[in-house]
């Protein structure tokens, strides 16, 4: 079997993608999609650590938390792309750098 | 189900969409108000049922069946902290409910306007009730998604929808960070409670991942506790939301964030304790300079408010940093004592602003003159948050300082000293216009505010003085949550021993 | 394709810090389970896929009902939020 580490490395990894994706993207839709990223490197952190207890068994405590978390992501996922709508019918653009008119 | 408090929440928070449909049919339009006010007047009852099973008991454990039961088993884990804060949820909650009786009345969804309500004062209340790492999640998560609808509430606006977006993007980063934090606590320990984690990471302080673990669990309850770097949200949404819906958010959603921090920090990271009380203690000084100075800059009545809550975030989360139990009890005094002023605050802005229908400070000059009472309810709230000695703020503001200077970290209270004279300068530049100023001819046009919005208004104006004057019982209660909260021996021995 | 020197600075620096975390993740192992509680072992469940799935549910059924139901009402909330704000407003004149 792989290492622990190289599983822990690709969550830390896809962490910081979404992170990028969040710093520096426009469209709001993929905004959307870098928070979704950011959550599933949290998700594949859980299962790893559940299959790496004990060499063929795994724990069930990480994959009832990684089935309820699937849900609320989907649940933000839901609301943000509502106000993504609205927001596309007050400026007329997806183009979340548009949005400046509240500075300062 | 749960306990009593939280099932009438979360019940009350059902039945509300059914209400509304019953009254849609008949027409009557105020019952969903009425009904979620009277939710919150009954889980205010069982909450008191609690609070004298709590004093008794110590702490309250809610589990499953014996086999199934903690470290491996969800639970709620119920002391003197968490019924101190729910207290302080369900007043402000009931007032604020009260007030959109009235001022909500033009807008369209209330139904599901109230059931938001009802559902974020859920939500808070089990996140404090919370005894395991995901259950707190779960009611966080409940919390976020009812505030994030609730900010973007009036989707006609523009605004709305920008503070709502951004808000959302931001604050579901920090919770995708707290997730990923969980996952490296659960990989280092194998079990998610509270209890079982305080007990096993009690002696591992040469862990280099948990320091890592320590810096993600900060940034992500520091996004929703208003913390310097992470608090640009905060302006927009505190004043792109409806009036009672900012007081809730600034008054009791904020503070939230940073007690949990603190719980987690205390009970989990007790072995990293030295670094982070001086991370906080930092952080909490650029907070504080953060929100004053740029609060002096603006002209936007409920900005200037929301970069105000910014600064007493910054005075809450240092007189966490200073973790000694008259640190603890003056933060946890200083969070009743902001609750209620910063309401009054948000609640008598949105008085003026419904009445005048703008939110600039230079045409609400003079409004005094035609809104006396709420004028003279703003102006105690003012004075009492400028920490003013009859009224509240000032007791709290000085038990904080003081508290830093017994635990030697005095360059930090000769800062929050700083900050607290600098603040001094806008809020008196509030009264001023408010007050001392000729009207305008947008001012002159108000007329006085509803009863049923100046009731909570004038009860929490009361509140202030009350507490300045006879402070005494806050403190006791308050001394008593911090106790609770730092007695961690009690908290591991209930779930694992079996008490 | 034009080259921003911004972007073109964003990327290099996430490129670098990806480089760099990887190499020290795998330098310096993670404390896997290091901290377990010697006297609760907790309940495992063999690794053959055609059991995981009724074998985790279960688990959830017994040990994590406080989760469950709690995430029935996010889930309510969720639903009352979308209805919030897709809600039509009526034209009141």
């Amino acid at each position: 079997m792989i290492s622990l580490s190289y599983y822990i490395a690709c969550a830390v990894v896809l962490y910081i993608i979404g992170m990028y994706c969040l710093a520096s993207k426009r469209n709001m839709i993929k905004l959307v999609m870098g928070l979704e990223i950011m959550v599933n490197a949290a998700h594949v952190s859980f299962i790893a650590f559940s299959a790496y207890i004990s060499p063929g068994y795994i724990d069930p405590l990480g994959h009832s938390v990684v089935i309820m978390s699937i849900s609320f992501a989907g649940c933000v996922t839901a609301l943000a792309l509502v106000i993504v709508t609205y927001a596309y019918k007050h400026y007329k653009t997806l183009d979340v750098r548009k949005l400046r008119r509240l500075k300062w | 189900m749960f306990t009593p408090p939280l099932d009438t929440l979360l019940v009350f928070m059902i039945g509300t969409p059914a209400i509304g449909w019953v009254i849609h049919k008949k027409g009557y339009p105020k019952v969903q108000g009425i009904y979620a006010s009277a939710g919150l007047l009954v889980a205010a009852y069982f909450l008191y049922g609690l609070s004298r099973e709590v004093s008794e008991k110590g702490i309250v454990l809610i589990t499953g069946p014996p086999p199934f039961n903690p470290p491996l088993g969800a639970c709620l884990q119920i002391d003197v902290f968490s019924v101190f804060m729910t207290m302080v949820y369900i007043i402000i909650g009931l007032f604020t409910t009260v007030y959109s009786i009235k001022f909500m009345e033009r807008d369209s969804g209330l139904t599901e306007y109230y059931t938001l309500m009802l559902g974020m004062v859920a939500g808070m209340t089990g996140v404090v009730f919370a005894g395991d790492f995901f259950t707190l999640f779960v009611f966080w998560e409940l919390m976020c998604l009812t505030s994030y609808a609730l900010v973007a509430f009036r989707k006609q606006k523009w605004e709305s929808i920008e503070a709502g977006f951004k808000y959302l993007i931001m604050s579901a980063a920090g919770s995708a960070t707290i997730l990923l934090a969980m996952s490296f606590l659960y990989g280092m320990t194998g079990t998610l409670n509270f209890a079982a984690l305080a007990d096993r990471l009690a002696n591992t302080s040469s862990e280099g991942w948990l320091y890592i673990t320590l810096a993600l669990v900060i940034v992500g309850f520091g996004i929703k506790a208003a913390i310097v770097p992470f608090h640009t949200w905060l302006p927009d949404a505190h004043s792109a939301a409806p009036s009672p819906v900012s007081a809730m958010l600034s008054g009791v959603m904020v503070p939230t964030g940073a007690c949990v921090l603190i719980r987690i920090l205390l009970l989990v990271f007790s072995s990293a304790q030295p670094a982070w009380q001086m991370t906080l203690a930092i952080f909490a000084v650029f907070t504080m300079f953060g929100g004053n100075l740029m609060a002096l800059l603006q002209n936007d009545l409920k900005r200037l408010l929301a970069f105000s809550t910014i600064a007493h975030m910054g005075y809450i989360v240092f007189g966490f940093a200073i973790a000694s139990p008259e640190g603890l009890a003056a933060s946890l005094f200083h969070i009743v004592n902001h609750a209620v002023m910063k309401s009054l605050l948000f609640l008598c802005a949105g008085a003026f602003i419904r009445q005048t229908k703008t939110r600039d400070l230079r045409k609400l000059k003079g409004i005094g003159k035609t809104m006396p009472m709420t004028s003279a309810a703003f102006t105690i709230g003012t004075i009492a948050i400028a920490a003013f000695p009859p009224l509240n703020g000032f007791w709290s503001e000085m038990m904080i300082i003081t508290a830093g200077v017994r635990a030697e970290m005095i360059i930090f209270s000769a800062l929050m000293l700083t900050n607290v004279a600098l603040s001094v300068v806008y809020y008196f530049r509030l009264i001023r216009i408010i007050i001392l100023e000729k009207p305008t001819k947008v001012s002159k046009k108000a007329t006085k505010a509803p009863v049923l919005m100046l009731i909570p208004i004038l009860v929490l104006a009361f509140l202030c003085v009350f507490i300045g004057v006879y402070p005494v019982p806050y403190i006791d209660a308050s001394s008593k949550a911090a106790e609770a909260m730092l007695n961690i021996g009690a908290y591991i021995d209930v779930v694992l021993r079996g008490l | 394709m034009e080259i921003n020197l911004i972007r073109l600075a964003g990327l290099t620096t996430v490129i670098l810090a990806i480089l760099i975390f990887w190499m020290l993740i795998v330098e310096y192992d993670f404390p896997a389970f290091k901290y377990v509680d010697p006297d609760q072992p907790p309940e495992l469940v063999e690794n053959d896929t055609s059991i995981i799935g009724q074998r985790v549910s279960r688990f959830l059924w017994n040990y994590r009902v406080i989760d469950l139901i709690a995430q029935a009402f996010v889930l309510f909330a969720a639903a009352a939020c979308c209805m919030a704000l897709l809600r039509v407003e009526e034209r009141k004149r």
